[in-house]
């Protein structure tokens, strides 16, 4: 596999990404915990005071929420470019392109793991007691993982062939973003669509993120299904479609 | 243009490194290039044909490459021998032909590949050293000789974009010759850096060449190759023209610029 092959590889473009994105500015890694914070502040401040949502600890409610999504959104934007934002990497010498696409959405997996690394604390201090559920953490957040990988496979590949992919997709999360429980109770949903509503894998995961570290109970096996059939559904159907455009990537970038 | 038998006079027993059969490689040149969604919604909406000229790199190439020889590929601008050289390296993909390369390759297509200017220098080594496919022990033990050639051993934690721009070239060169390879790609990245530096490169080819090392060099600049290189082919158009001793072979080159100034 390319991926134990290469381990080394991966090792120096993740943390590089890293020493990049977190020594550019003084703050650093403060910075990228202070914007999802703000942003629950706000939130929190505009539907506990105007549409007074009966939502059990609700500012964590949203933190967790806006925390994993921010994997998904920053992730799959990183990883997007790590095709056509390293064109000497792709033209220059020959490296199995997965590489690169990987490392990418390793950093934002990274990045993420932090991020909620620093929810923990809070918890605390706002009177949520852990339980055992939190083991269960390392196995979601792969599974995120997997399917972000998978994502950025596709969109890596189709971004060197179409270059305002980057515009569509940003317009496409922001429509998902309302599209799954993060800023809202899922008690909001209408009954009848309900059950479209819940086959989103993203829906899925937001539940289980909170269930193990806000109400301490176990994720149901159907939301662990479909998330990892939709996992493995992205990371096939990116494999493939990035295998069959790859050998061109060289010409393009 | 005739084609050449690529068998040459060298023994049929040795171990070829590199052999290249029948390769070909087209460039479609698209007159109007859609590199959007919105291009394409729009060029079916409108129904307009999507036409490109075809540009044919390379034509039917085919040679072999003993270990330890230092081959030269000499041509003008646009003869396909950068194109040739990438698909050496595998960073192109031939459109037909074969091509077989043995053993660990190092790509010395350009200098400093994936240098980020806001890491330390050491931090660059490690992440170019990687690229170049070495591990971390191997990175551990030469940092210190890397430094020592590049003479920047006072630079270490210095970041990249504070480099002089020949400093930048030191540390690349100093750290990509520090993989063990047993192919090298070269192209025309030795043509940079002052007459010290060039100096210090030919130097570390030659050792290269005296370790039985197998190199391939890309150049338009006859006299580096006559000085590098027992073979050479000359590509042009795509295809080989002719194949042999460099000598001869840069005789051949400079016959034919000379025809190709009467033309104008």
């Amino acid at each position: 596999m390319y991926l134990f092959e290469y381990s080394e590889l991966i090792k120096n473009l993740v943390a590089s990404d890293l020493k990049v994105k977190y020594q550019s500015s003084v703050l650093g890694f403060a910075w990228s915990m202070l914007n999802p914070l703000l942003m629950m502040l706000v939130l929190y401040a505009v539907f506990n005071n105007i549409f007074r949502f009966e939502q059990e600890h609700f500012a964590l409610y949203l933190l967790i929420g806006i925390i994993a999504w921010r994997f998904l959104a920053n992730g799959t934007m990183a990883a997007m470019s790590s095709i056509v934002g390293k064109p000497s990497l792709v033209t220059k010498i020959f490296i199995p392109r997965e590489v690169l696409t990987f490392s990418m959405a390793m950093s934002a997996f990274i990045s993420s793991i932090l991020e909620f690394a620093v929810l923990i604390p809070l918890l605390l201090i706002l009177g949520v007691s852990l339980s055992f559920t939190i083991l269960l953490f390392p196995v979601i957040h792969i599974l995120f993982f997997v399917m972000v990988y998978g994502l950025s496979l596709v969109l890596a590949s189709l971004y060197v062939y179409y270059r305002d992919l980057n515009q569509i997709w940003d317009i496409l999360l922001q429509v998902g973003f309302y599209l799954a429980p993060i800023i809202y109770p899922l008690s909001l949903v209408p009954e009848k669509y309900m059950f479209y509503y819940m086959l989103n894998p993203i829906t899925r995961l937001m539940v289980m993120y909170r269930d193990i570290l806000l109400y301490s109970t176990i994720p149901s096996a159907l939301d662990f299904l479909i998330v990892v059939v939709c996992g493995l559904l992205f990371l096939i159907i990116g494999t493939m479609i990035f295998r069959k455009l790859s050998p061109g990537f060289a010409e393009e970038v | 243009m005739f084609k050449l038998n690529p068998k040459t006079d060298i023994d049929n027993e040795s171990e070829y490194m590199i052999e290249v059969s029948n390769v070909s490689k087209r460039f479609k040149i698209p007159h109007e290039k859609r590199t959007t969604v919105y291009d394409n919604i729009i060029g079916k909406i409108t129904g307009s044909s999507y036409s490109y000229e075809v540009f044919e790199a390379l034509r039917d190439v085919s040679f072999k490459i003993k270990k330890g020889e230092t081959f030269g590929i000499i041509g003008e601008n646009g003869s396909g021998k950068s194109t040739l050289l990438k698909i050496l390296a595998g960073v192109l993909v031939p459109d037909s032909g074969n091509v077989k390369v043995k053993g660990k390759v190092a790509p010395f297509l350009e200098l400093g590949v994936g240098f980020q200017p806001e890491l330390t220098a050491v931090e660059n080594v490690y992440l170019y050293g990687a690229i170049m496919g070495m591990n971390r022990k191997e990175m551990d033990d030469n940092l210190d000789s890397i430094f020592k050639f590049a003479e920047l051993e006072r630079f270490r934690d210095a970041k990249l974009k504070n480099f002089s721009s020949g400093m930048y070239m030191r540390l690349a060169f100093a750290t990509a010759i520090s993989t063990d390879p047993d192919v090298l790609l070269i192209d025309e990245v030795l043509a940079v850096g002052d007459e010290a530096f060039q100096k210090k490169c030919h130097d570390k080819m030659d050792e290269y060449r005296q370790n039985g090392k197998t190199i391939v060099f890309v150049s338009h600049a006859a006299e580096s190759v006559t000085k590098l290189c027992k073979m050479s082919i000359l590509l042009h158009n795509g295809g080989i023209v002719s194949l042999g001793l460099t000598e001869k072979i840069i005789a051949d080159y400079h016959y034919q610029m000379l025809e190709k100034g009467r033309d104008i």
